[in-house]
This record gives C-alpha cells, sequence and structure tokens, in this order.
C-alpha cells in the first residue's frame, strides 16, 4: 500500500478540527479514525495490482546513445486500475521518463511506450514494473511490481563508419573499377581489355597484343578472398581510458570501433573476416563475420581483470586460421609484450603476417611536452620513458616484421584501416 | 575537469561582506554598551558605588555593626533580616517560605500594588518611621496593619513592604530622612541577607506549555500525526531502487602519472634528465639525417650557435645538480631541438 499527498491534506485539515472545534484525545482519535476508515475504503476500492498482466514488445537492440523504444502492454483482468506505472531500468540504459499515468478500464489493456538512450555499450536489462493503483478518493493507492524481462543490447556505436566513404573510394581505385584512366594498382591480375589513349604503356601486354588486332592492356585488381582474422585483446590494458574528443572511453571501446571499420572496409574488399576477443580465454569468436553479427558479438564484451595470454592466443589461432592470413592484433603496446608476446612470434609469423594496432594516450603526449617547473619536467621524464618503451617495442616488433600502427584514439580506425589498405595495395596479405 | 567545491578564495570573497557587518555590529553593541554605563544591571546592588547603586547604605550598615551578606541563596535567613530589591523574580511560595523564616523581612515594590503614585517627599504620620521623618518614597501604594507615607511603606508583622527604592539609592540617600529611614528598615538584627535573585529562580516560572491554550495543544499532536503521515506518503517508494555494475574507471595514463611522482619523490633528477636527453636524440636523429646512435654533437653544432663542447655536454653528459637544474636544462634541450627543426 501507499499513501497519497491527499492524506496528508487530511491529516493537515485534521489539525484545525482538532484546534478549533474537539480539542481533546477523543478529537484526535476522531480525526484520525477518520483518516483510517478513508484509507481503509480505498485500499478497498482500488484495483488490484496482483493480477495485471504485462507483455513487452519493440527494441531489442540500439546502437549506444541513439534513441529506441520499448513497449509495455498492461492487461487487467479485474477492476479499473488508475495511478502511476514506473518501468524502472538500469541506470546506464537512460529511460527519458520511466514514469507514466496509468488509468487501465476494467478488462482492458494499454500499451505504454518508453523511450531508451542508452549511455553505456552492453545488455541493458529492465528491473520492475511497479503500479500503483490509487483508491477513488485518492488517499491510499494499492501498490505492487511484477517483473517483465527485456534487454536492450546497447550496441557499439560505430562512430569511425564516417571514414567509410573515403577509405571504399580509394579501395575501388586499388580496384580499378572507378571511372578513372588510372590502372588498378592491385598486384593480382585480372583481365586484358583495349588499350585506350593515356593507358599505362608499361602494362601493355604485347604477347596479347600480337594475337589481336588491337593493342590489348593487362587490368589488374588487388587481391582478394584474403583472410582477415581480426583479435580483440579484452584483458586489463584494455581497462584503461584514454581521452579523446569523444571523452574518456576504455581503450576496448576505440578497439572496438576500429576493428568495425577494418571489417567493413575487408568485407568490401571481398576478404573474409574472422573476429576474436581473447583475454586469458576465447571471449567471442565469429567465424566469417558480417558487420551485424559483428556488433551483436561485441556489444557485452567488458575488459577483464585479468593478464593477456599471449601464448593461449596464439594457439588459438594457429589453431583456428587454416590458411596465410593477416591477424590483426588490437592491443596496447605495453612492456609485457616483449615477454609474453615476442617469443612466439616466430612461430605465428611462419603461417600468418601480425599487424598490431595500439592505443596511444593523448594524456602522456601532453605529459611529455610539459615544461615549466620541477612537477611538470618530472612529469615529462615518465612521460618520455613510456614513449621511448613504445618506441623500442615497434623496433623489435618490426624486425619480426610485424606491422605496427600506434595511433592516438581519434585517429586509430582511419590508420588501421588505411595501413590494410596499403597492405593490400602491397599484395603483402 | 573543474572543480566544483569551492576553494579558501572563493569562501573569503563570499563570506567577507556578511562577516564585516557582522564586526560592526559587535563593535557597535559593545561601544553601546560602554557608553550607557550598565543600565539598570547594577542599581541597588550593595557593591556599586554609581548613582542608582547602594554602596553608601551597606556601608553605614557595616558601620553600625550590621553584617552585610549578598547573596543569591537565601538559605540561612533565620535570625536575620531580609533585603530582596527585586521580589518579582521569585516564586511566590518562596518567597513567603523566607519571609517567615527570617526575623524580619523589606520587599521592595512587589507586584501588585494598589495604586500608582509619584515619587516625592512624603511624611511618615505612623510611629514606626516618626524618628526618621520625611523621606523620598512613592511609586506602588500597599494595603497592610501599619501605613507610613501615604501607604507607600506598609508594615504586616514582620514584612515591610516599600513602593520606591530611591532611599537606599547612593544618590538620594542623604535627602531628607532618607539614611535613617533605610538604617531603620535594614538594620533591625545583627546581619542583613542582602538576596538578588539568579537566574536559575525563573525557573520556577510557569512552563511554556503551561501558557499556551489547551487547544493548541493537541493540535500539535495532531500536527505530529500529519507530520507522520505526510512522511509516509514521501518515504513510500514507486518501485525498488535499481543497481548496476559500472565498469571500474582508471585512466590509463594514471601509471605514467605515478612514475613521475616516483621520480619526484626520490629526486632521481639525473636519471629524467637522461631520459630526457634520449627523447630529444630520438627526435632529433631524423632531423638530422642520421641513424639512431649516431653521435650528434658535430651536426647539431654546425646547425646551432652553440659550441661543439656545449652541445657534448648537454646531449650526452651534463648532470643537473638539483632539481633547478633539471628544469632548466629540460627548456635548453627544447630550444636547441626548436633551432635544429627551425634553422
Amino acid at each position: 500500500m501507499a499513501l497519497t499527498g491527499r492524506a496528508g491534506l487530511l491529516a493537515l485539515i485534521g489539525v484545525l478540527v482538532v484546534g478549533l472545534l474537539l480539542p481533546s484525545w477523543q478529537g484526535i482519535l476522531l480525526v484520525l479514525g477518520v483518516l483510517l476508515l478513508c484509507v481503509f475504503v480505498d485500499l478497498l476500492l482500488a484495483g488490484g495490482v496482483r493480477r495485471l498482466t504485462f507483455v513487452r514488445s519493440g527494441a531489442s537492440s540500439v546502437r549506444t546513445g541513439e534513441l529506441c523504444t520499448v513497449l509495455l502492454t498492461v492487461q487487467n483482468p479485474g477492476r479499473r486500475v488508475r495511478g502511476v506505472l514506473r518501468d524502472a531500468w538500469t541506470p546506464s540504459a537512460g529511460v527519458v521518463a520511466d514514469r507514466v499515468l496509468v488509468d487501465v478500464p476494467a478488462g482492458g489493456s494499454r500499451t505504454f511506450s518508453f523511450e531508451l538512450r542508452p549511455v553505456r555499450r552492453g545488455d541493458r536489462v529492465s528491473d520492475r514494473v511497479t503500479v500503483r493503483s490509487v483508491g477513488p478518493l485518492g488517499i491510499a493507492a494499492r501498490q505492487g511490481s511484477h517483473v517483465v524481462p527485456w534487454t536492450v543490447r546497447a550496441l557499439p556505436p560505430f562512430h569511425s563508419r564516417r571514414h567509410l566513404p573515403p577509405l571504399l573510394e580509394r579501395l575501388r581505385e586499388l580496384d580499378g573499377r572507378r571511372a578513372s584512366l588510372i590502372r588498378g594498382a592491385g598486384t593480382e591480375f585480372d583481365s586484358l581489355r583495349a588499350y585506350v589513349i593515356g593507358d599505362d604503356v608499361r602494362s601493355i601486354d604485347w604477347r596479347a597484343s600480337a594475337r589481336s588486332s588491337d593493342v590489348v592492356v593487362r587490368t589488374w585488381r588487388p587481391e582478394r578472398d584474403r583472410q582477415v582474422t581480426i583479435v580483440l585483446d579484452t584483458a586489463r590494458t584494455a581497462a584503461g581510458r584514454v581521452f579523446g574528443s569523444l571523452g574518456g572511453l576504455p581503450r576496448l571501446d576505440t578497439s572496438m570501433d576500429a576493428a568495425l571499420l577494418l571489417s567493413a572496409l575487408a568485407s568490401q574488399a571481398r576478404d573474409q573476416v574472422d573476429f576474436l576477443a581473447y583475454s586469458n580465454k576465447v571471449r567471442a569468436s565469429v567465424p566469417r563475420a558480417s558487420l551485424p553479427v559483428l556488433v551483436q558479438a561485441m556489444a557485452p564484451l567488458e575488459a577483464e581483470l585479468v593478464e593477456f595470454d599471449a601464448r593461449g592466443l596464439v594457439a588459438e589461432v594457429l589453431r583456428r586460421a587454416g590458411r596465410r592470413s593477416l591477424v590483426v592484433l588490437l592491443t596496447s603496446l605495453e612492456p609485457s609484450i616483449e615477454h609474453g608476446l615476442l617469443p612466439l612470434l616466430p612461430a605465428l609469423a611462419a603461417r600468418h603476417r601480425l599487424l598490431i594496432a595500439s592505443v596511444s594516450d593523448p594524456a602522456v603526449h601532453a605529459m611529455a611536452s610539459g615544461r615549466g617547473d620541477l612537477e611538470s619536467v618530472y612529469a615529462a621524464a615518465a612521460a618520455e620513458r613510456t614513449l621511448a618503451e613504445r618506441r623500442h617495442l615497434t623496433a623489435l616488433l618490426a624486425r619480426h616484421d610485424v606491422d605496427v600502427v600506434d595511433a592516438l584514439p581519434d585517429d586509430l580506425p582511419r590508420a588501421l584501416a588505411d595501413r590494410y589498405l596499403s597492405l593490400k595495395a602491397a599484395g603483402k596479405l | 575537469m573543474t572543480a566544483v567545491s569551492p576553494d579558501a578564495g572563493r569562501i573569503w570573497t563570499a563570506a567577507r561582506g556578511p562577516l564585516l557587518i557582522g564586526v560592526i555590529i559587535l563593535f557597535a553593541a559593545i561601544v553601546i554598551t560602554l557608553l550607557r554605563g550598565g543600565g539598570e544591571g547594577g542599581s541597588l546592588d550593595p557593591r556599586s558605588y554609581r548613582p542608582e547603586g547602594s554602596h553608601a547604605v551597606a556601608a553605614l550598615l557595616e558601620q553600625n555593626g550590621v553584617r552585610v551578606e549578598l547573596t543569591d541563596d537565601p538559605s540561612a535567613v533565620d535570625g536575620a533580616t531580609l533585603f530582596v530589591p527585586r521580589p518579582n523574580l521569585i516564586d511566590p511560595e518562596r518567597l513567603e517560605d523566607l519571609s517567615k523564616r527570617a526575623a524580619a523581612t523589606v520587599l521592595l515594590a512587589p507586584a501588585p500594588g494598589m495604586r500608582q503614585v509619584e515619587v516625592d517627599t512624603r511624611q511618615p504620620n505612623c510611629p514606626l518611621a516618626a524618628k526618621a521623618g520625611p523621606a523620598t518614597l512613592g511609586g506602588l501604594v500597599y494595603n497592610g496593619e501599619e501605613r507610613c507615607y501615604d501607604s507607600t511603606l506598609v508594615r504586616t508583622g514582620t514584612v515591610t513592604t516599600i513602593g520606591f527604592g530611591a532611599i537606599f539609592t547612593n544618590r538620594d540617600l542623604d535627602e531628607e530622612g532618607n539614611a535613617a529611614l533605610a538604617l531603620t528598615l535594614l538594620g533591625q538584627h545583627e546581619r542583613l541577607v542582602w538576596y538578588v535573585p539568579s537566574a536559575a529562580d525563573r525557573s520556577q516560572q510557569k512552563e511554556f506549555t503551561d501558557l499556551i491554550p489547551d487547544g493548541w495543544k493537541f493540535a500539535a499532536w495532531q500536527l505530529g500525526i500529519a507530520a507522520v503521515v505526510i512522511a509516509l506518503w514521501r518515504a513510500r517508494r514507486l518501485g525498488r531502487v535499481v543497481t548496476e555494475r559500472l565498469p571500474v574507471v582508471v585512466r590509463a595514463a594514471e601509471t605514467v602519472e605515478g612514475r613521475a611522482r616516483l621520480y619526484r619523490r626520490s629526486h632521481a633528477s639525473a636519471h629524467a634528465a637522461s631520459v630526457l636527453r634520449q627523447a630529444t636524440r630520438d627526435r632529433l636523429a631524423p632531423l638530422l639525417g642520421l641513424p639512431v646512435g649516431e653521435d650528434q654533437t658535430a651536426e647539431v653544432a654546425r646547425r646551432t650557435s652553440r659550441s661543439a663542447e656545449r652541445v657534448r655536454t648537454l646531449l650526452y653528459s651534463q648532470e643537473p645538480v638539483d632539481d633547478r637544474g633539471l628544469v632548466a636544462l629540460a627548456d635548453e634541450l627544447d630550444a636547441v631541438e626548436n633551432e635544429v627543426r627551425n634553422g
């Protein structure tokens, strides 16, 4: 049960009654009795909330930060229910307004819509639906809660999708499909066609020209049907927040953004993308990933406070990828790589090509340029030390023929996609 | 990030106005109190030398062999004269009890009198004060067995009631027969208890609740019930509080900041300097077109206006002597790098 403001108002009117008309204990008892009687009558006549039934429908997934609508249908088998309903969600589900006034007639049903704007990636679950059914006097109400489970999966926002059109343009340039006279810069032989003025004379296929009446040129296309294995590190270091233009995001989220852009580009380039999330065991695995499947798989991933198991990862990649592939590891360039991943590189490099992408922290770069007072200079020294470690690691990895993309959070997705395209153009996949 | 809680400066800026006003009020109060000289506070006080005080009469009594005891707790009044300058501040029952025990009691203007008369020189017209003669009396008029000075001084049994206290004050003691009358009244016995009630005596007055009408007492109870009802209304939640497991917030740069603090605490200026020099050399190498690790002294000296010796010290060997030296070294490394970059 619950009381309303009217009950308080009634008790306050009672103060005047007792003070002016009935200044005695009997007066107080009388006022209290009237109040309790009203409450009792109201509770008796209010529509029951226990027997209400609820059905949910509407959105089950939405991009983080965008608006979606979840519907809640209330079926009332008993007396008319009038009052207020609260559909409670976890705070980061971002319900715009979780309370509505309800008036469900006897035997009828009503549908209410709730707007959600999730502020955080992952599965956002609903808590309880609570109905407060007010009696005819409006003094007291019956109240009860129901569990009506529903989950809205907040997908990774994929902010970097705005980079996709220019990247696809570049891909088409590589392909030679663009309406220009520039020869496709790919490395795989595509077909022969008649020479048009402006074509590079070096691409003339003399042997074919001799057989035909026209001058014939060879066209090239980039390699295709290659395998790209994207590995997302979800261990300890992925939890660190790096402050870019979108505010402080965990490294994991920036890595996801980069992985999404890369997989979108790679599938456009007709490469096969496998996705793997790994910390000290496999957290998610999507073979032959398409973008919608990939975002669904990424949504519930969170960074864990465990150490990244490089040995396990290498074993897993070698077990999975049968043929030669580009393994893109989205991790953080930490000194622990030197002891963890580096000794295992020969085994991996024998079968695959490795590309490591790492989110670098603008805060560290800002610290490195700090001067003026002692605190700033010591901070600069510490930051330079960190940067030097990263340069050292990059050099060590390069010696093993590993490509490294170390970029600020705002630049990483684009930088990784660019590196992929240049590897493709060079035929190194 | 901006801290929203106010710092000391902001608190001072916001508080100095009210504080200044408070200080001015306090100062004005002190000045006014000093100028007014205590007001009524010391009147009829046997220790007070001021015009309205009563030191003169107390001294006269002492000379005549009467012991004057100023007290706020007259438990031992038996056989003594009890003088009460402010009887209205004392619980009537207690006053009656005290006057029964005392050999003689003098009350100054207790309420209620019969009527108000003005203060003037009056004739005694009674045997009680015949010796004293005319005196300055007035104030309230009473009814009693023996009435003197137009009923402004009456005696009933051992209790003498006097309508105005001028005869006891330093100012008026030497007028007319005031001194004689005062000595007659207060010097009846060897001991005089001068009873000035303290604040504690007033607690025997009525409670606050005794003074409000019954109706409002019950209304207050009902108000309490209303408060409980309103509290119940406000306290009832519409469903439980929803909790959520949130990811930890760890800034990625925290380890770097921690390392900086460690450097600073251990005054690792030499180490910090070598790290900064290494970083500068790493950045200079591609600018100079030299492989990393090659000696840059000659090339840097050629491009900047510094001597080779100076450049070598700066880039390779200079140990800062103290913290200030480290700051200077960092600035000079920056200057060299900028010169190479721009020159």
